[in-house]
């Protein structure tokens, strides 16, 4: 492993002077599940030093906002929220997508904020080569085994997935996240937090939160009474595998007809792949049985496959199917 | 990897897609070679400057008229990539100095430039016809002319002999991924990077500055 140096700060402010004094090679650490795995891996990208927020203890919570919403921290734990009353009551979605990340021994690690922030799963990444992401400048993914781990909707240098599960199921409900800098609070949506390929102090991440930030928490908005929504996820096992492809939507629905929508894809391109085409053409339309195969017509259209995942698309457009079918019943 | 003043540009392969046929003509009719040397355009030409490179005397007038020819028809069946201009815009703004640097003919390079509206963003254009000779020739001769720095320039190629030209230049090779198979056993050959496609080199190069600026790379 990596040899590093761990700082335990208690306050944020203190957690921010130390990733400012330090620059790209500190890294916040909570969970671990990603990061030191890394560290094990000794990957050339890992960070040399560790800011331990564990010790922070504003950051880790689930509880209702004055507006009927829910404010979550950062490093509350998956299982926390996969166990949460609050959560299950108002939005049972994204307690169905957080059961659905990883196992249950990871969801015990990992936070919130790890899986939204969390660094691609590319073999070629994780395995040491010297990639865009590890201090090189070539995507083995784009010319190697890219079945998995990789985009099927074009890349920006790096062709990896954004792996999280969590962005997909949160943008649906508008949710957007509030980070501490050292210019006070900053907020963002979820969607423009985590952009895709982003070259952000020097470095390819898919997420704009720069060294010196730290996401704190995710607020999500009161729910709509008329709003459905599900979550879909294909992965070759059960449990502890990413996303193959995911689906994150939400109806906004007046009886049968769909007055607005949200349609996020996961597991297939660089970032949570919000499919606007397919939200316009949602609008207006009575939720019936044959939606489904019309919203896969319009789908996806921009897909750009590397040689071994086109079956990704098709997969993202079953995910479609099935998951109007199932908001439909 | 220091900031990157320059690119060198070999339309083949990099810029263009290229028919295959007008090359392995070259090769047949030229130096008599029957046998197809790959299934690229990229990959017969650079067969054909390793003919044209070995050879014991100089390409007479005539046979010189006749490669001229068959490249010019190449050029002419050639269709550019649809993301070239864009991206070499882009990299003009950046202030990135751009050459063409090949080993076709002049007549080809030339007709490749104005059939593709190129004059705009190119510093410079060497052939091997200015160069005096194939593969590195062009190369040196583009970073001698414009006082390059060969640690702050790039070759960009899609073949084998692409990479050892380059580096026998002293400049950067950058691997143009056009084909995934290739590229892997490409990608073996120590290349300086690669791109899946030119629309990826102004990022690349934003990286390269901002890795420098922050100590990084």
């Amino acid at each position: 492993m990596k040899k590093v140096s761990i700082y335990r700060p208690t306050t944020v402010d203190e957690a921010i002077q130390i990733l400012s004094q330090h620059g790209s090679s500190a890294s916040v650490y909570a969970g671990g599940t990603d990061l030191l795995v890394r560290l094990k891996n000794r990957l050339e990208q890992a960070p040399s030093y560790l800011v331990d927020i564990k010790k922070i203890d504003n950051l880790r919570y689930i509880k209702e906002d004055g507006q009927g919403g829910v404010e979550i921290g950062a490093a509350t734990k998956l299982a926390e929220l996969a166990d949460s009353k609050l959560l299950q009551e108002k939005y049972p979605m994204i307690v169905e997508a957080i059961t659905k990340i990883s196992s249950p021994e990871l969801r015990n690690a990992s936070t919130l904020g790890g899986d939204l922030l969390q660094e691609v799963w590319c073999q070629y990444l994780r395995g040491g080569y010297s990639c865009w992401r590890n201090g090189g400048y070539l995507c083995y993914g784009a010319i190697g085994d890219n079945s998995y781990y990789h985009s099927a909707m074009g890349g920006r240098l790096c062709y990896a997935v954004y792996p999280g599960d969590a962005a997909t199921a949160l943008i649906p409900f508008d949710a957007h996240a509030k980070l501490a800098t050292p210019q006070g609070v900053k907020e963002l949506s979820i969607e423009q937090m985590v952009p895709g390929d982003m070259l952000v102090d020097g470095k390819i991440q898919s997420h704009v939160v720069r060294y010196n930030e730290i996401l704190t928490s995710v607020v999500i908005p009161p729910p709509k009474p008329s709003v459905r929504a599900s979550f879909e996820k294909l992965r070759p096992r059960g449990v502890w595998d990413f996303a193959m492809a995911s689906l994150g939507i939400s109806l906004q629905l007046n009886g049968k007809t769909i007055e607005d929508s949200r349609v996020v894809f996961g597991g297939i391109s660089g970032k949570p792949y919000r499919e606007k085409t397919v939200e316009a053409f949602l609008r207006g339309k009575t939720l019936n049985t044959d939606l489904g195969e019309q919203a896969v017509a319009v789908a996806l259209a921009d897909a750009a496959p590397l040689k071994y995942n086109a079956t990704k698309i098709d997969m993202a457009k079953g995910l479609l199917a099935s998951g109007l079918a199932r908001l439909n019943a | 990897m220091q900031n990157i003043e320059a690119l060198l540009l070999e339309p083949v392969g990099c810029l263009a897609e290229f028919p295959s046929a007008p090359f392995h003509e070259i090769a047949l009719q030229l130096f008599g070679r029957k046998r197809k040397a790959g299934s690229s355009a990229s990959a017969i030409y650079w067969y054909v400057l390793n003919l044209m490179e070995s050879a014991r005397t100089p390409l007479g007038a005539e046979k010189k008229r006749l490669a001229e020819n068959l490249e010019v028809e190449a050029v002419d069946a050639a269709s550019m990539y649809e993301d070239v201009a864009p991206a070499l815009a882009e990299l003009k703004s950046m202030g990135i100095r751009l050459f063409v640097a090949t080993s076709l003919s002049r007549k080809a390079a030339a007709r490749f430039i104005e059939r593709n509206s190129l004059d705009e963003f190119l510093s410079g254009v060497h052939t091997r016809d200015d160069a005096g000779g194939v593969k590195a020739a062009p190369l040196l001769k583009a970073v001698g002319g414009a006082s390059l720095t060969r640690g702050k320039t790039m070759f960009l190629t899609d073949t084998l002999e692409g990479i050892k030209a380059a580096h026998s230049a002293g400049v950067h090779p950058i691997l143009m991924m056009n084909d995934p198979d290739e590229a892997q056993r490409l990608a073996m050959h120590n290349p300086a990077g690669g791109v899946v496609s030119m629309h990826e080199m102004p990022d690349f190069l934003r990286l390269l500055a901002a890795q420098n600026q922050r100590g990084l790379s």
